[in-house]
């Protein structure tokens, strides 16, 4: 028995020990890995986002994260600059458009090289879009930039034809991520679907970018080291990680602790406790997207076929156009996003400067307007203080919020308390993103509070309006489509199949600007405002941030990689030299011996606290007995 | 288990009853009807798998495809893909649920092998968790009810019913601020998440040491939250045992104090434990959702909620036969385990 006594102590002290010096070795690993040296300056950029990559692989990824990784690694013929988001070369020099509109031709830059060292041509190019054009899976990230083309050739090593159906103005900027063809033709079309596309640090993945993916743990971290092939040569930060936070307020902290150097999409609470932290540099980018409460116009099939249980009331555009009198935008921009936005306009973003249009004549917030103009529609206020119509059909509304997003209640009541303030009652009622996508679908709904990610091309913004993409039904199931509004005008799809053709970027501008009021008027959607992106980073470490676009624009998740390629490692202003970096490599000597001393006085407790039980165990049962 | 045959827990001790016709032993048909009870749930969670995550909402293509380039046409070419009649869903599902080639809708990689990846970083958080909850629960609730009323029974009490009554959240967000971020001017001594270091290799020495570094602070906080159960439960049914007779016959033999708890005891309090042990084994594949999002652990607590929103069926569904075949196995293994503890059982 004693023997087996000692046994489970003498493994208990094992077990601590073991413990204490793994503490000890790690930290010191940690210390090793963090600062090399005092004064060299950093070359890992570890940026902490929220979510992980969905996939690697260029067609099946979607994540905001995954495109990053395509653009460092792949980057396409033409690019939307950092500064206004026009259009500038990429791997193409120069682009022309045929005077009949039948063909684009492309001049490849000549020299160019993929990180393996082979040579990267216009024959790549043409494999790449080939391969989207007679692929099936292929589609799925790019079809619609492949929809009119017919035929895609590489006449020599840097020249690309490309010929179209019809005159095509996305031609001068797709963007679909160019793959080197001696990778990618190893992959057959059912592969493809399958094929993960991870850099392994033997095995980095090929690109063209300034950096290519070298590891990726699921759920922890992408690594990304720089590419010694790439066209504007050797890179001053030679790895860029992308580290994954579930948790939003750690991202935050960690970043406080320099544990990262970069934190993207920071909660507005957590970024403000950033905020004048020394070392630290917050960034309030204006978005590239917007929230609206929307409404059903009138749920129908593309055909026309009327679907769902929405109230019909909500068909007439005077009625939507009084209530967007009654929305105090500025209110919500203040309370909801303490501060942080600006109040909504139309469905192009302002930072779209080129395609965004200021309506001529906005709806200011003024209730006592809204009420005349409700009163004068004919919505006379009912007994019990809820408008009715003619017929006695009360204004009373279901409003549809998002769950999953923490602001979307707050949007909601503030919503609410618009509307009832002018004689509508609202019924608010919380659902998840997945159950909203299909009650939206079926049509079942009358209002919702939701928004979209708008792209700097506004095609795909404006064709979520159109007649055409309304829900549609297939094997007896109705299926939602793109349009959540069910807003059909045949003289907005007119507009927009003239803006699709126009390859003027001036006189297509125009269009855009026209369809945009005309959405703006006709109210399928109340845009309530545009929500800042919250960005942070260790501006003691790395400085060269490309913002895109140069006004209170976002410093990453950028339509190109412009910061990657600028950042570099912040050099203080040579006074003493290095002192922020040799301060924190001393800060990390009292961390281990902090570890180490916390872990062994917890041992000796334990131990000590055992030996008295032990010695004290006899006595203390025989005064029970 | 060397213990038992002191403790008259023999269960070879009462060989074949006489029972009328039997075709084996009771041992033998107690395994056995077990096992088959087993593989019975197991065949009602196959089923019941498949008409559950058929009820949930959703539409995954458009969800996973909103504001992204997505050519309409391709979107309802996926959207049919994945609304196959529910005839033929249902039977290309029974044919193997546990086939290797399904895909999921979100990651496009075989749903096994995307849990796959996500399986390890679970096991490795609690099932360490669990251990350590185990031994040192175990041990708390043993010295607690041994001396009852005593300072050390005092403060492990008072300390458990305080640990239990949190939530392991709350405990571990305290924790990750006071020992990963560092408080009152104290550094952050442990990693605020993840559970390695970017760049260090794991299956070198420096990345086990590193990942058991990342590992310390989730792994504390969930063994705290169940230590703390295990040690009032043992505790409480220790102190049950502790009136029964036998004990006085043993101390009357002239027995020490502590073989009379080591042989006798203990081995008899310990059942309710081990039920308990177990059944929380069964759960240890579904992860700690929580902890694993408070320190953004990538584990299958974590993967579950990704999956439900979409929904991503196939995922979900493998997810569930994973969860459940975990549960049912463990619940077996406690069942024959308790039957070997426990002669009672048996019959």
């Amino acid at each position: 028995m004693r023997a087996r006594i000692d046994l489970s102590r003498a493994a208990l002290l094992a077990g601590a020990a073991t413990l204490t010096l793994s503490a000890a070795f790690t930290g010191a690993a940690h210390a090793d890995s963090a600062s090399p040296t005092p004064s060299a300056p950093p070359s890992v950029l570890t940026i902490g986002v929220t979510q992980d990559i969905d996939s690697a692989n260029p067609f099946t990824g979607l994540s905001s994260v995954a495109y990053e990784v395509f653009q460092m690694q792949y980057p396409t013929l033409t690019q939307y600059a950092a500064s206004d988001f026009s259009i500038v070369p990429g791997v193409a020099d120069s682009w022309q458009e045929s005077p009949d509109h039948t063909t684009w031709t492309f001049k490849v830059h000549p020299g160019l090289k993929w990180s393996d060292g082979q040579p990267m041509t216009a024959k790549d190019v043409a494999y790449t879009f080939n391969r989207i054009l007679n692929g099936e899976y292929e589609k799925t990230n790019y079809g619609s930039y492949v929809a009119n083309m017919t035929k895609v050739e590489a006449t020599d090593d840097t020249t690309v034809v490309f010929t179209v159906s019809k005159p095509t103005p996305v031609m001068d900027h797709l963007y679909v991520f160019i793959l080197p063809e001696h990778i990618w033709s190893k992959i057959d079309e059912k592969a493809v679907t399958n094929y993960k596309n991870e850099g392994t640090p033997t095995d980095p993945t090929v690109g063209s970018g300034p950096y290519t993916m070298v590891e990726r743990k699921v759920g922890q971290f992408i690594r990304m080291k720089a590419n010694p092939n790439w066209r504007d040569g050797q890179r001053a930060v030679g790895e860029i990680d992308f580290k994954i936070f579930q948790n939003a307020d750690a991202m935050g902290q960690a970043l406080k602790k320099g544990e990262i150097d970069f934190a993207e999409g920071l909660e507005t609470t957590v970024w403000n406790s950033l905020k004048g932290v020394e070392g630290i540099t917050t960034v309030a980018a204006t978005p590239a997207s917007f929230s609206e409460l929307a409404f059903n116009t009138g749920a129908a099939l593309a055909d026309g076929k009327p679907i769902g249980d929405g109230n019909p009331l909500l068909k007439d555009k005077a009625l939507r156009q009084a209530l967007a009198y009654s929305i105090d935008k500025q209110t919500m921009v203040a309370k909801v996003l303490g501060g942080q936005g600006t109040p909504g306009s139309t469905v192009i973003p302002p930072l779209y400067n080129q395609w965004h249009v200021d309506p001529a004549t906005p709806f200011a917030y003024d209730p006592a307007k809204a009420q005349s103009l409700l009163d004068a529609a004919g919505y006379k206020v009912g007994s019990d203080g809820v408008r009715v119509d003619s017929k006695g059909d009360r204004l009373s509304f279901r409003l549809l919020f998002r769950t999953d997003n923490p602001l979307s209640p707050k949007a909601a009541e503030f919503l609410k308390g618009y509307l009832q303030a002018v004689g509508v009652e609202v019924t608010l009622k919380g659902v998840s993103e997945d159950a909203l996508t299909e009650t939206i679908g079926q049509g079942n709904f009358d209002m919702f509070e939701w928004g979209w990610g708008v792209e700097p091309d506004p095609n795909y913004m404006l064709s979520t309006f159109k007649c055409e993409n309304r829900s549609y039904v297939e094997s007896g199931t109705v299926y939602a489509n793109l349009s959540d509004s069910f807003y059909c005008d045949p003289a907005y799809d007119a507009l927009f199949d003239q803006q699709s053709q126009e390859t003027d970027q001036a006189k297509r501008a125009d269009i855009v600007k026209q369809m945009q009021q005309k959405l703006y008027d006709d109210v399928p959607y109340i845009v309530t405002y545009y929500a800042n992106n919250h960005e942070a980073y260790r501006s003691d470490r790395f400085q060269g941030f490309v913002p895109q676009p140069a006004k209170d624009g976002t410093l990453i998740y950028q339509w190109g990689s412009w910061s990657y390629q600028a950042v570099t490692p912040y050099v203080a202003p040579t006074t003493p030299d290095g002192a922020s970096t040799a301060d924190q490599s001393s800060s990390k000597t009292p961390l281990i011996v902090g570890a180490v001393v916390g872990v062994v006085v917890v041992v000796l407790a334990f131990v000590f606290l055992m030996r008295r039980r032990t010695a004290g165990a006899g006595v203390a049962s025989d005064d029970k007995e | 288990m060397a213990l038992m045959p002191e403790a008259g827990l023999d269960i070879t001790a009462p060989e074949t009853s006489p029972a009328s016709g039997s075709w084996a032993s009771p041992g033998v048909r107690y395994v056995v009807r077990r096992i088959l009870a087993a593989v019975a749930t197991l065949i009602f969670v196959v089923l019941f798998n498949f008409f559950l995550f058929r009820m949930l909402p959703g539409d995954p293509v458009k969800l996973y495809t909103r504001g992204r380039n997505v050519d309409p046409e391709q979107v309802r070419k996926l959207t049919a893909a994945l609304n196959r009649p529910l005839g033929q869903q249902f039977l290309d599902y029974i044919r193997n649920p546990f086939a290797a080639n399904v895909d999921s809708v979100k990651y496009s990689q075989p749903v096994w092998s995307v849990i796959g990846e996500r399986v390890w970083p679970t096991l490795l958080l609690v099932g360490v968790a669990t251990l350590i909850a185990t031994v040192v629960g175990v041990w708390l609730g043993i010295r607690s009810a041994w001396n009852r009323g005593e300072r050390f029974d005092r403060i492990s009490t008072n300390t458990t019913l305080v640990l239990y009554s949190m939530p392991e959240f709350w405990l571990g967000m305290i924790l990750l601020i006071v020992l990963g971020v560092g408080v009152f001017g104290l550094p952050g001594l442990f990693p605020t998440g993840g559970l390695s270091t970017p760049g260090v290799d794991t299956s070198s020495l420096r990345g086990w040491l590193d990942v058991a570094w990342h590992l310390f602070l989730p792994v504390t906080t969930l063994a705290i939250v169940y230590l703390a159960e295990y040690s009032l439960v043992m505790r409480a049914s220790l102190i049950d045992e502790m009136g029964q007779d036998y004990l006085q016959t043993a101390r009357a033999k002239g027995l020490m104090d502590k073989l009379v708890r080591r042989r006798h005891a203990v081995p008899n309090a310990l059942l309710p434990t081990m039920t308990l042990i177990f059944l929380n084994l069964g759960f240890v594949v579904g992860g700690a959702i929580t902890i694993e999002y408070v320190f953004s652990i990538p584990g299958l607590g974590g993967l579950t909620v990704d999956a439900l929103s979409g929904p991503d069926v196939p995922l979900l569904q493998a997810l569930f036969l994973l969860f459940s075949a975990a549960v049912i196995l463990a619940n077996l293994i406690a069942d024959l385990l308790y039957a070997r503890l426990d002669p009672r059982v048996r019959t």
